[in-house]
């Protein structure tokens, strides 16, 4: 009889129901989302790269100047992502000694152009 | 009521073909909203039986091999046409203008069709899942058959008469059957429930088990009458039991003006059809399904053997208190 | 009726992975059963070997959607052993709890599939609402509903802050009284008990001789729970207890299932309470030593085995999975015999199948057979298995 009682109940409250789009779902801050790179902090190192479980992240060429560790260095590579194929592990945020290339708080979304790249 | 033109408003448009369309579609409106509530969830919104049956309507019917196209379309034209012709019989504003002696066993072989139409569309289907539930639609129906005819058979001997209508009468002059027959309205709602083939007797649709058993063949504008058929059979059954046990639509008492009697006898059959279809969504709710051999015993053992004994209480009123 | 083949799959609403049971009925009950499981063959474990210690662990989690984490973290205890690492303590505590609580969400999603399979809908909505809290907490935790990637070779990827810790720990009361509800429903609510109680009886000898594992074997009365036997993570500073059944028919099964989801709140609230202050990974080597090792856990369906051999690169040379559920599907053919053809979705749902964890490979060694599957491209002498059992039956 707990079953009938607990519909009777819910007859009569509101439904759990988070009435998407009207409503948004609360994303935790953690949420691992879509890749992207501060473009400023990355010294083009290629750990994102080895690390990556998919290998979706090549390095192209980028070069410029970037303060590390209180030096100038000139740099001359920088990772480029296939948006849509990479699995958002998170090791490559993990593996980044300057804390560049991170995973945003929203989604990839969706899209039809299959070579959306990164960088 | 015999201008012909009058029987034929009441035949197709109130409360015959339209406005039975309309309110199967809002009943099943509602028992879906109510399920959903009942489970927390928000369900359908108002339009959507209506939106379902139309977009089934433009679907492509698929002919499976081999199949006979003729026999595939004409049975659930067949099982539409039976169920809508049972509510004409059945009183929704006042008594029905075609009522005869004898029409409640005309209404109740009327309500048989759409299982036996349910058979024979599985087994023409060609295809294991469908014969399966076919099989499993016509084993159901000679278990709740008996109980359920039981059932409605008590209050015609109670109130003497086989129509529906003069059961209705009846029931003006003296109190409800639901308190004269409690086990025998019980007994009506468990047939009703296994009739309409809902939670827990909806063996030979368990979706689980054989796909959609003999409905799997069915596509486009047969899945749309079938599905029509199945949402006017939730009518027909509530108005038939609100009928017989629940008083119909007549107040004990006649209000002055006619129009007034005629739109509280019509608000009257809303609210008891209403709460007729709340305990059997209720019903659907809380319960899973059973299998077919545990109908068997259930059936049997239980539903059938109370429908008797509440026969022979009758019997026993009538003979001692009802007949002069 | 004859004797019907009647195919439940490769396609069929009661399946939620693609599986082939032909199953040969006579009327409603079942006389035979062949089975056939390769359709989700993916050559994870031929992929396994070209995949460093880093790279290897996301692979490795998306073996099965509701066990990631446990044949991540299974793969990662393995490593760590033959590499002579030993991770720090709020590492281990961290696993426990992400492990326990994929537990639950395993549990709760079973038993609402439990219940859609007999057509009661609507405990199906309510332990899948229930469900929401836990993912909730693995999402503010790791980042993603399933597939957590919280582990790495020496420890844990992330750390749990104590906003977590608070935020996991406000929603245990509430599940806590879900689970007790539940318990009250499988032990009285009659459409369950009607269509659980009796169906797919195993005896404790038979589940020894089927080597069925895991919560399906542990209704049978087998006192066997790899935490407690083989203990690993936090399991053996945490009081619980394992729970059994001597019943060992779906009913038995369902009322383990209902059990270790109590048991798991109770050790998810003593680790979070208890989380031991510290790093949450040490550093570790990149290759590998030499070695083989055979690798146990407790996963939600039962005890997942990895067998690994290294060879002193930073690749392991053989990954071999043993999942539950393939250990279990030889009691769900026996079982299945006799029974009526509307139990068999119930008895297969209750082992909790995941035929994504099963596809892989296996070879069957039949004498005198040329029947010998060896390529690890193609699937499964697993058919072979069902019809040798099938034809032993008279």
């Amino acid at each position: 009889m707990s079953v009938l009682r607990e519909m009777i109940e819910n007859l009569f409250s509101r439904p759990v129901t988070i009435l998407y789009p009207v409503k948004k779902v609360p994303i935790p801050d953690t949420f691992r989302g879509r890749v992207a790179n501060t473009g400023e902090r990355c010294i083009g190192c290629s750990k994102c790269s080895l690390v990556c479980p998919a290998q979706v992240i090549t390095m192209i060429d980028g070069p410029r100047d970037v303060e590390f560790k209180g030096k100038i260095l000139a740099r001359k590579k920088r990772p480029q992502v296939d948006l849509y194929k990479c699995i958002r592990c998170g090791l490559c945020e993990r593996h980044c000694p300057t804390e560049s290339i991170h995973l945003e708080h929203r989604h990839a979304g969706t899209g039809t152009d299959r070579d959306v790249r990164v960088t | 009521m015999t201008d012909p033109v009058l029987i034929l408003l009441y035949i197709f448009v109130f409360p015959g073909f339209f406005f039975l369309f309309a309110y199967a579609l809002f009943l099943s409106y509602l028992d879906r909203k109510i399920a959903a509530r009942m489970q927390q969830r928000v369900g359908p919104p108002f339009w959507q039986p209506f939106a379902d049956f139309i977009k089934m309507l433009g679907k492509e019917v698929i002919n499976p091999d081999g199949v006979d196209v003729k026999v595939f379309d004409a049975i659930p034209l067949v099982a539409l046409a039976a169920v809508m012709t049972a509510f004409i019989y059945v009183p929704v504003i006042g008594l029905s203008p075609v009522a005869f002696s004898g029409d409640l066993v005309v209404v109740l072989y009327l309500m048989t069709l759409p299982t036996l139409a349910l058979f024979l569309l599985g087994w023409l289907s060609r295809n294991i899942f469908s014969a399966i539930g076919g099989i499993r639609a016509v084993t159901q129906l000679f278990i709740y058959e008996v109980p359920f005819f039981l059932a409605l058979l008590t209050p015609a001997v109670m109130a003497g008469s086989w129509s529906i209508s003069e059961i209705v009468v009846w029931q003006q002059h003296n109190l409800w059957l639901v308190f004269l027959q409690p086990i025998g309205f019980v007994v009506a709602l468990i047939g009703l429930q296994a009739k309409l083939e809902r939670t827990p007797f909806d063996i030979p649709e368990a979706e689980t088990e054989i796909v959609a058993g003999p409905w799997t063949e069915l596509t486009g504008r047969r899945l749309a009458l079938m599905h029509l058929t199945s949402e006017v059979s939730l009518v027909t059954g509530s108005a038939l039991i609100a009928a017989l046990f629940l008083g119909g639509p007549l107040l004990p008492w006649t209000l002055s003006p006619v129009w007034l009697n005629v739109a509280a006898g019509f608000g009257l059959f809303l609210a008891k059809t209403l709460a007729v279809l709340l305990i059997l969504s209720s019903i659907t709710v809380a319960t899973g399904r059973l299998r077919i051999d545990q109908l068997n015993d259930i059936g049997w053992k239980y539903i059938a053997s109370v429908a008797l004994v509440q026969v022979g209480i009758v019997l026993v009123i009538n003979y001692l208190w009802v007949t002069p | 009726m004859p004797e019907v083949v009647v195919p439940i799959g490769p396609q069929h609403p009661a399946l939620k992975e693609p599986v082939n049971f032909r199953v040969i009925a006579d009327g409603e009950k079942i006389v035979r059963l062949e089975l056939d499981l390769s359709y989700n063959h993916r050559g994870i474990e031929k992929a396994a070997e070209q995949r460093n210690f880093i790279r290897i662990l996301p692979l490795l989690e998306r073996v099965c959607g509701i066990c990631s984490h446990s044949h991540s973290t299974v793969f990662a205890k393995g490593i760590e052993e033959i590499m002579g690492i030993e991770i720090p303590p709020r590492a281990r505590y961290i696993r426990t709890i992400i492990a326990e609580l994929e537990r639950m969400h395993s549990h709760l999603l079973w038993l609402g599939v439990a219940a859609h399979e007999i057509g009661f809908n609507t405990l199906f909505m309510w332990t899948w609402r229930d469900r929401e809290a836990v993912q909730d907490t693995l999402e503010e935790m790791s980042g993603n509903r399933v597939h957590y990637n919280m582990n790495e070779i020496g420890g844990v990827r992330c750390d749990l802050t104590p906003v977590q810790v608070e935020a996991a720990l406000a929603r245990l009361p509430n599940l806590e009284e879900r689970i007790k509800k539940y318990m009250d429903m499988v032990n009285s609510e009659e459409t369950l008990l009607i269509r659980f109680r009796g169906v797919g009886r195993m005896s404790k000898a038979e589940a020894l001789k089927f080597g069925a594992v895991g919560p399906t074997a542990r209704a049978s009365g087998v006192d066997y729970d790899a935490r407690r036997d083989d203990p690993y993570l936090a399991y053996a500073e945490v009081p619980w207890n394992v729970v059994t059944d001597n019943q060992g028919d779906v009913y038995g099964r369902t009322r383990v299932r209902v059990g270790e989801l109590w048991e798991s709140i109770q050790i998810i609230r003593f680790c979070l309470e208890n989380l031991p202050a510290g790093p949450v990974r040490t550093d570790a080597p990149k290759n590998a030593p030499k070695g083989e090792i055979f690798s146990r856990y407790e996963a939600p369906r039962g005890e997942l085995a990895h067998y690994i051999r290294t060879n002193g690169t930073d690749k392991a040379e053989r990954v071999d999975i043993r999942s539950p559920t393939l250990a279990n599907w030889t009691s769900v053919a026996m079982c299945l015999i006799n029974q009526n053809l509307a139990d068999l979705p119930v008895i297969v749902a209750a082992i909790d199948p995941c035929v994504s964890c099963t596809c892989r490979m296996v070879v069957v060694n039949q004498k005198g057979s040329t029947n010998k599957t060896n390529s690890p491209d193609t699937g499964v002498a697993v058919r072979d298995l069902g019809s040798r059992l099938s034809r032993r039956r008279p």
